[in-house]
């Protein structure tokens, strides 16, 4: 490698950046003399006012494996989606093999060797295995099923990818069907295969079969790019590195640089802070949530409590417990071991008598999905999780809860401001104040949040933050984020989880535990 | 009952399922590409009189069957139009084409009724209709039950057999794969819609030319629907459509025979006996798809359009 090729990268210096060539690799300079099979120069792209990828360049190498690391919402799908021609960048350009593209279609992106293999599989369930390798490749107006079956099982030998070519893609497991996916895009000679959470679907057997895959194919000569989240599988399978957080590139590097997954981790969460919030003391009150022992479904042993007047933030690498965590609190899962108590009250006798008022409101992930009905009306929306409060026997008081959404969509500043717009005709940003404002009417007594600032924009996660402190008046707030600056800035403490561990838990002001969150979300006590 | 009569039997059977298993193969070949066409009643009925009308104008038999297959193109065609371009509901269009097709060729049919036409009179194949037994039943017929035996197998060989016919597997099955895999599921789903209209097109031809010979009103006497249904008994297979087929003519026939022979059985009892049958049979192949889900079940992607994206 030539030191004097050393240039910095547009986005100045990488995070980590040592003044050795090697960090150059990827960002912006190919290999020696190796010309990158793709190449990114300040790609940025935004969905209104939200800045999804901010100046990225990015280099993909032939023969080498990229993985692509960041935290759901950091702006990784966005990217992929624009070198898969699903989306045209709004500034920037992508060269593929030395020459600039402008992707109108995906069919563009292939044509050019560019394969994506997605976290939902493109495959005919109904159709063979060589049947959904071939589509639309057979070479031929007839078709000769004992051919095609020889020439899917060659590509798959060559590969190192078992399958019975025969079989119908709908009798097969999930990492049998990704080879599908592959085989699909070997067939096509695409020179990049780009593998979005390929993991996420896999057994641990399975995903170690991919990886020796991964790593058949780039021996052969193809460039990978492998977008993950899961810090040890990047470890055990990158060459390289690169790092985005909240649509930038915040490092790259090799994987041989890092020494453990507590660094990656460390990198990945970073502590840029995005916006400065005022946070009054609010003297803490009664006990509203105990967790004492909890196990099951994927927790081990969770102890954790929350008092009124508190924010207790629940941190670590999505996947880690979280998820059944907020499940079992919400009254989704049932404790399987261990006690819950829910104000004041054992888990069991709390949801058996949950009234809709003063008690728990669940801010979930998923707005679009969970918290909202895509195609009903504001109104109709709010009643979703309030309408034993508009309701007499069988009749709703529509016209009350007209009036209370036309008050939460004025407090809240929720646009277009008409109580008659269906979900999914508001931004993001606007369904969650709206669904934050609805439960917040409810008067909670508990708030657990998930991931509620994902992919919102500042002005939008100011709102809701400011929401979330001034609730701590009358409630205890279990808030579950990706996002460490967002847990620093709000909590009063922080639980880091593991494996369904809770790692440590400590209050945001004991600096010294603070600085060692990175390790913890790595499974790292010492 | 003399073997004779059985034989007879058995011949009309084939006869009166000729033109129930060309509607069940376009059936077939439509909702293999995703495109439910409840229509085909309406297709039959107005593809049977565009063949009537050509064959009664030009003398030319053949020149009537195209025109009954064009008819059942064109008329699909609309169903295409309002499903694939306007994205209207396939269940809506469908019932809409049936009103349509029944209504105009009544409206259009109205100077001709009781009209004669020479269409196509019966051929015996040498030799093989010379076999006994098989000979009478198979191969005294008219070209267009000939041309019904070697319908199941083209059709057969398009969906399983051409990368025509995979690609139109896919456009119904999961139109995102196939458009994945660099294909125009629309265009194929167009074409599955054209080329299933066509022949049931050429099943109306069969009422009119071969059938009848003459022009009468209600000439589709519900085969149509019929048809829909033995696409569901059939699995969506070429070859079951071929048992359904024979099936239903056979109680076509019988229940004819039945009548003709004076029984005291009242005749609109009998009427209804294939129809019956049809409910009957639907109930047992729900119940057998249940038992071997998967392989067999419908087009995963039947019924529901492709929405443009963006």
């Amino acid at each position: 490698m030539d030191e004097r090729k050393h240039t910095g990268s547009p986005l100045g210096t990488p995070h980590g950046a040592r003044p050795d060539a090697r960090t150059d690799i990827g960002t912006d300079l190919g290999i020696g003399d190796v010309l990158p099979q793709v190449r990114l120069t300040g790609v940025t792209k935004r969905f209104g006012n939200v800045l999804a990828n901010d100046g990225i360049s990015l280099s993909i190498m032939p023969g080498r494996i990229k993985a692509l690391l960041g935290e759901n919402g950091a702006g990784k799908s966005t990217l992929m989606a624009m070198l898969a021609g699903r989306f045209k960048p709004d500034e920037g350009r992508i060269e593929v093999a030395g020459k600039a593209v402008d992707f109108a279609s995906p069919r563009e992106a292939i044509a050019a060797g560019i394969g994506m293999v997605y976290q939902h599989f493109m495959l005919v369930e109904n159709m063979t295995v060589a049947e959904n390798v071939l589509l639309g490749q057979e070479g031929g107006f007839f078709l000769n099923p004992a051919e095609m079956r020889r020439v899917v099982g060659g590509l798959a030998e060559r590969y190192g990818l078992p399958i019975d070519p025969g079989a119908r893609v709908g009798d097969l497991s999930m990492g049998e069907r990704q080879r599908v996916e592959i085989l699909k895009l070997l067939h096509r000679e695409s020179q990049v295969l780009i593998f979005d959470e390929p993991t996420a679907v896999l057994t641990p057997l399975e995903a170690e079969a991919l990886f020796a895959a991964l790593r058949a194919m780039s021996a052969q000569g193809k460039a990978i790019v492998f977008i993950s989240h899961k810090l040890e599988e990047v470890l055990s399978v990158a060459d390289e590195i690169a790092i985005l957080r909240r649509g930038r590139i915040e490092g790259e590097f090799l994987a041989s640089e890092v020494h453990s997954p507590a660094e990656l981790a460390r990198r990945m969460v970073g502590r840029d802070v995005v916006l400065e919030i005022d946070r009054d003391e609010v003297s803490a009150g009664r006990m509203v949530l105990d967790v004492k022992h909890l196990s099951g479904e994927g927790l081990e042993d969770v102890s954790l409590d929350l008092k009124r007047g508190e924010i207790l933030a629940i941190v670590g690498v999505a996947g880690n417990g979280q998820q059944q965590l907020v499940e079992v609190v919400c009254g989704i899962a049932e404790p399987q071991a261990g006690e819950v108590s829910i104000l004041g009250k054992s888990w069991a006798d709390f949801f058996h008598s949950r009234g809709w008022k003063g008690e728990l409101a669940w801010i979930p992930e998923d707005r679009a999905g969970l918290a909202t009905g895509r195609g009903l009306s504001l109104t109709d929306n709010l009643l979703l999780t309030t309408r034993e409060g508009f309701a007499h026997g069988q009749w709703l008081e529509r016209g009350r809860a007209s009036e209370t959404t036309r008050g939460i969509v004025r407090d809240n500043d929720v646009r277009p401001g008409r109580i008659e717009a269906q979900a999914w005709q508001l931004s993001g940003g606007n369904l969650q104040k709206f669904v934050l404002g609805r439960e917040l009417y409810r008067e909670p007594r508990l708030i657990v949040a998930e991931q509620p600032t994902q992919g919102l924009d500042v002005s939008a996660t100011e709102a809701v933050w400011q929401r979330l402190l001034e609730s701590r008046r009358t409630a205890g707030v279990l808030l579950v984020t990706g996002d460490l600056s967002e847990a620093l800035q709000l909590a009063d403490r922080v639980a880091v989880m593991f494996r369904g561990r809770v790692m440590g838990l400590f209050p945001v002001t004991d600096t010294a535990q603070v600085e060692r969150i990175g390790s913890l979300m790595a499974g790292l006590r010492d | 009952m003399s073997p004779e009569l059985i034989i007879a039997l058995f011949a009309a059977a084939v006869q009166a399922g000729t033109p129930i298993l060309f509607a069940t193969l376009g059936e077939i070949v439509s909702e293999k590409a995703g495109v439910m066409n409840l229509g085909v009643e309406g297709v039959i009925a107005l593809s049977a009189f565009a063949a009537f009308v050509v064959c009664h104008l030009t003398g030319s038999a053949w020149l009537g069957l195209l025109a009954g297959g064009l008819a059942g193109t064109l008329l699909c065609g609309l169903h295409s139009l309002v499903c694939q371009v306007f994205l209207g509901n396939q269940v809506v269009s469908g019932l809409a084409l049936t009103l349509f097709g029944v209504g105009l060729a009544t409206f259009l049919g109205t100077p001709y009724v009781g009209q004669a036409t020479e269409g196509f009179g019966k051929i015996a194949v040498p030799l093989l209709s010379d076999i006994p037994v098989l000979g009478p039943i198979l191969f005294r017929h008219d070209t267009l039950v000939y041309l019904g035996y070697i319908a199941p197998v083209a059709v057969w060989f398009l969906l399983n057999r051409t990368s025509l016919g995979l690609g139109l597997r896919a456009a119904g099955e999961m139109p995102a794969a196939a458009a994945a895999a660099g294909l125009n599921p629309q265009r194929l789903r167009a074409f599955g819609v054209l080329a299933g209209g066509f022949l049931c097109g050429l099943g109306g031809a069969y009422l009119s030319l071969a059938h009848t010979h003459l022009w009468t009103t209600g000439l589709s006497g519900g085969r149509g629907w019929v048809a829909v249904a033995l696409v569901i008994f059939a699995f969506w297979r070429p070859g079951r459509a071929v048992i359904g087929a024979l099936l239903f003519g056979g109680v076509m026939a019988f229940q004819l025979r039945l009548q003709a022979s004076g029984t005291n059985i009242p005749s609109s009892l009998l009427l209804m006996l294939p129809y019956a049958l049809t409910v009957i049979v639907l109930v047992f192949s729900a119940a057998r798809a249940r038992e071997r889900s998967g392989a067999s079940a419908a087009p995963a992607a039947l019924g529901v359009n492709i929405e443009p994206e963006g």
